[in-house]
Parts: C-alpha cells; structure tokens; sequence
C-alpha cells in the first residue's frame, strides 16, 4: 500500500517582496536596452566622423547582443534572474499597445490573408515535425512538443501542451532548449536573407510572423528589417498565438484517447484557459485607436510606450540565452528541430511567395 | 515502500495569468495617456 505524506505548503511570497525581487533585474533590462538605444545613435555618428564604413545596427539587434554577450560570458547573477524572466510580460504589454497603431479594417484585411496562411502553416509544420520525429525515433511525446512548439507558438506552446498531455519535464526541456536555440538562430538568418531576396516590408513581415517560433524572436526579426515588417510579423504571430487552444486541444484529445492523458472536461472553459488573452488586449485597443476613443498625439504616445516595452523583451530576449545551458540538453532533438525548422522557412518563404501573387503584393 | 506526496491544502487562490496582467498594465497605460497624465512619450 502507498503511504502518503502530506506536506505543508510553502508559504506564498508577499506581493510585495515578489515586487522587489523583480526590480534588479528590470533595471538590468532596462540598462541593456537603453544601451542597445545609445549605441545606435552615437556608434553611427563615431564612425562617419572617423571616414569608417560601418553599417547602421539597429538597437535591436545591439540590444539582443549585448544581452547575448552578457549572458554567454559572465552570466546573469540570480539576483537579475527573477526580474530578467519579466520580459514575456513586457512583450505582451508591447503587443497590446501596439494594437493601438492599427486600425480595424487593416487588422480584418491583413489578419484574414494571414489566417489562411497560418493555417496552412501549422497543418503542414505539424505534419511534417511528426513525420521527422518518427525517422529520428523521438519518443512521441517529444515529438509532439517539438511540433507544437514549431508550428505554433514557442515556448508558450510548449509549456501550454506539456500539462495537457502530460509530457515530462524532460521532454519539454529538450523541446524548449531546441526552440530558444532555433529562435536565436532565425533572428540573425532571416533578416540577412530578407535582404538577400529583396523581399518587401510586407513579405518580410509575413514571413517572420509565420516562420519564427518564439512571439519575442519573431517580434525582434521583424523589427530588424524595419519598423513595417516588425508590425506585420507582430499581427501575424499574434494570429498564431490565438491558434494555441486549438492545436493544444487537439492533442489533448488525440493523447487522452490513447490512455496516456486526461481526458478533457469542459472544452470551452479549456480554449478560454489556453486562449492567450493578449490577442484580445490588442484588438480592443485597435477598436479603441479606430473609432477615435485616442487623438493623433495619444497613438504616438502610446507607439512609443510600445516600443520602450519591446526595448526590455528585446534586451531579455539575449540575457535568457546560454548556449552553454542548451548544448546539455543533447543533440537529437536540436538535429529534429533545425531540419523542421529550415523545412518551415522554405515552406512558408514559398506561402508568402504564392500569397504576393496571388494579392499582387 | 512508495509514497505518494501531496501538498497540504490551504484554500484556493485567485491568481491571474501573466498575459491578463500584461492587458491591464496596458490597459492602465492607455488610459493614463487618454487622461492626459502622459502627454508625450519620447522615443
């Protein structure tokens, strides 16, 4: 017979403390960026006045290496750890108030094309994610992680499909490793091939929401092409994210009739629990911003503030990534998720191709 | 001998998702620049 031991549970963290551990870390995300902001001011001007030929880094990306840097050298002291993890807040934060520089019709225009091509997009990733999991002999479990993360959103997918098909931790370390490894990757390969094929601020953008994992790297990929691009790839991806409920449900199912899971109760109450609330956050802003509840000078106000919270994602975006911590994780599911991930950004550098066409972008 | 380990209970608790606080301080932020109290944003 099983014994059980009840242990008490550990008291919560006061608010107030919990507010305080944040604060270090915030303001290292803060230096950071903000550096990233000076150095693309100042590095410029240095090397015109000294005749160099330098080209112009955007604080995006100086923001992101020096966080790199950091991170792969020194490290982030457990002092800035609680307060450096904050930076999916700032994203989602930045991503509501950006809503508020779109205007309803554009998101109803644009959101619709990109809805079809993201549902092509996941239909074929977790096709083809499944299918390369079995050659490599992944166990399912990881193979269904992989997928999820790939062809939806990251590693809010992951961590989404873990508790629903009872994936172990393990698995979806593995998974996440591979994923924050493939996102830091697409970050500096797909703006240089942007370029490279001349695609425009509305292909890129597309090709970016649909092709990068992570919401923060695709934001940042976007945002290294151009101001356009970074706003388009931040609509499309938040059109993956809303698709999170659905393909977790799904799974939850497909794992629950083999016995290895839960089944699932209440499906609603499940999409609304699953159902990144963000999404809504940005529509209604754009509602708002549309029907003229904000003046021209407010929507600038509020831009900004949306571009200081991308500041701090993006300087959290280099500071959480330890090359050293992910090559622990083991090769194989590195090896699955970079083939997918190469397979995925030819297959959806080919859907925007197709959608220019056929829309005569 | 296995053993199962529970938490004790202590009641639960209303807690909000980072994505619901993310909306709110979004929402506060807007609301504070439509009020005024932000009237410009550097960049």
């Amino acid at each position: 017979m099983a014994d059980v031991v009840t242990v008490p549970q550990v008291q919560p963290v006061q608010p107030a403390l919990r507010f305080l551990r944040v604060i270090p870390g915030v303001l290292l995300l803060a230096a950071v960026g903000y550096a990233g902001k000076l150095l693309e001011q100042n590095v410029g001007v240095y090397a015109k006045a000294h005749h160099w030929t330098f080209p112009n880094i955007e604080y995006v990306l100086w923001a992101i290496v020096l966080g790199l840097v950091i991170s792969n050298t020194v490290g982030v002291p457990e002092i800035f750890r609680t307060g450096v993890a904050t930076y999916e807040f700032w994203l989602k934060a930045g991503i509501v108030l950006l809503g508020a520089r779109f205007l309803l019709g554009d998101i109803l225009k644009l959101g619709g094309v990109s809805l079809v091509l993201v549902a092509i997009e996941i239909v074929g990733s977790l096709a083809f994610m499944t299918f390369l999991g079995r050659v490599f002999k992944l166990k399912p479990k990881l193979t269904t992680l992989l997928a999820v993360g790939s062809a939806v959103c990251g590693v809010s997918a992951i961590i989404a499909t873990k508790g629903a098909i009872e994936a172990d931790d393990e698995d979806s370390s593995f998974s996440i490793a591979a994923i924050l490894a493939l996102g830091a990757l697409a970050l500096f390969t797909f703006p240089v091939i942007g370029h490279f094929l001349h695609l425009s601020d509305k292909a890129y953008g597309l090709w970016a929401g649909l092709g990068v994992d992570n919401t923060a790297e695709a934001t940042a990929a976007g945002a290294l092409y151009s101001d356009a691009a970074g706003k388009l790839a931040v609509l499309v991806k938040s059109t993956r994210n809303a698709m999170i409920g659905f393909v977790v449900l799904a799974y939850a199912i497909y794992w629950a009739s083999k016995g290895q899971a839960q089944a699932v109760g209440n499906k609603a109450k499940f999409l609304w629990q699953k159902f990144p609330k963000f999404v809504l956050g940005f529509l209604l802003i754009s509602v708002l911003a549309t029907y003229h509840f904000f003046n021209k000078d407010q929507v600038g106000a509020l831009a900004n503030l949306s571009r200081w919270a991308f500041l701090l994602t993006f300087a959290g975006v280099g500071l959480r990534t330890n090359f050293g911590e992910m090559r622990k994780q083991g090769l194989r599911p590195f090896a699955v998720g970079a083939i997918g991930e190469v397979a995925i950004a030819g297959f959806t550098l080919a859907l925007v191709y197709g959608a220019g066409k056929i829309f005569g972008w | 001998m296995s053993a199962k380990v529970e938490a004790g209970k202590t009641g639960s608790r209303w807690k909000l998702s980072l994505d619901t606080w993310a909306v709110l301080a979004a929402f506060l932020l807007a609301l504070l620049v439509r009020m005024g109290v932000f009237k410009h944003v550097p960049w």
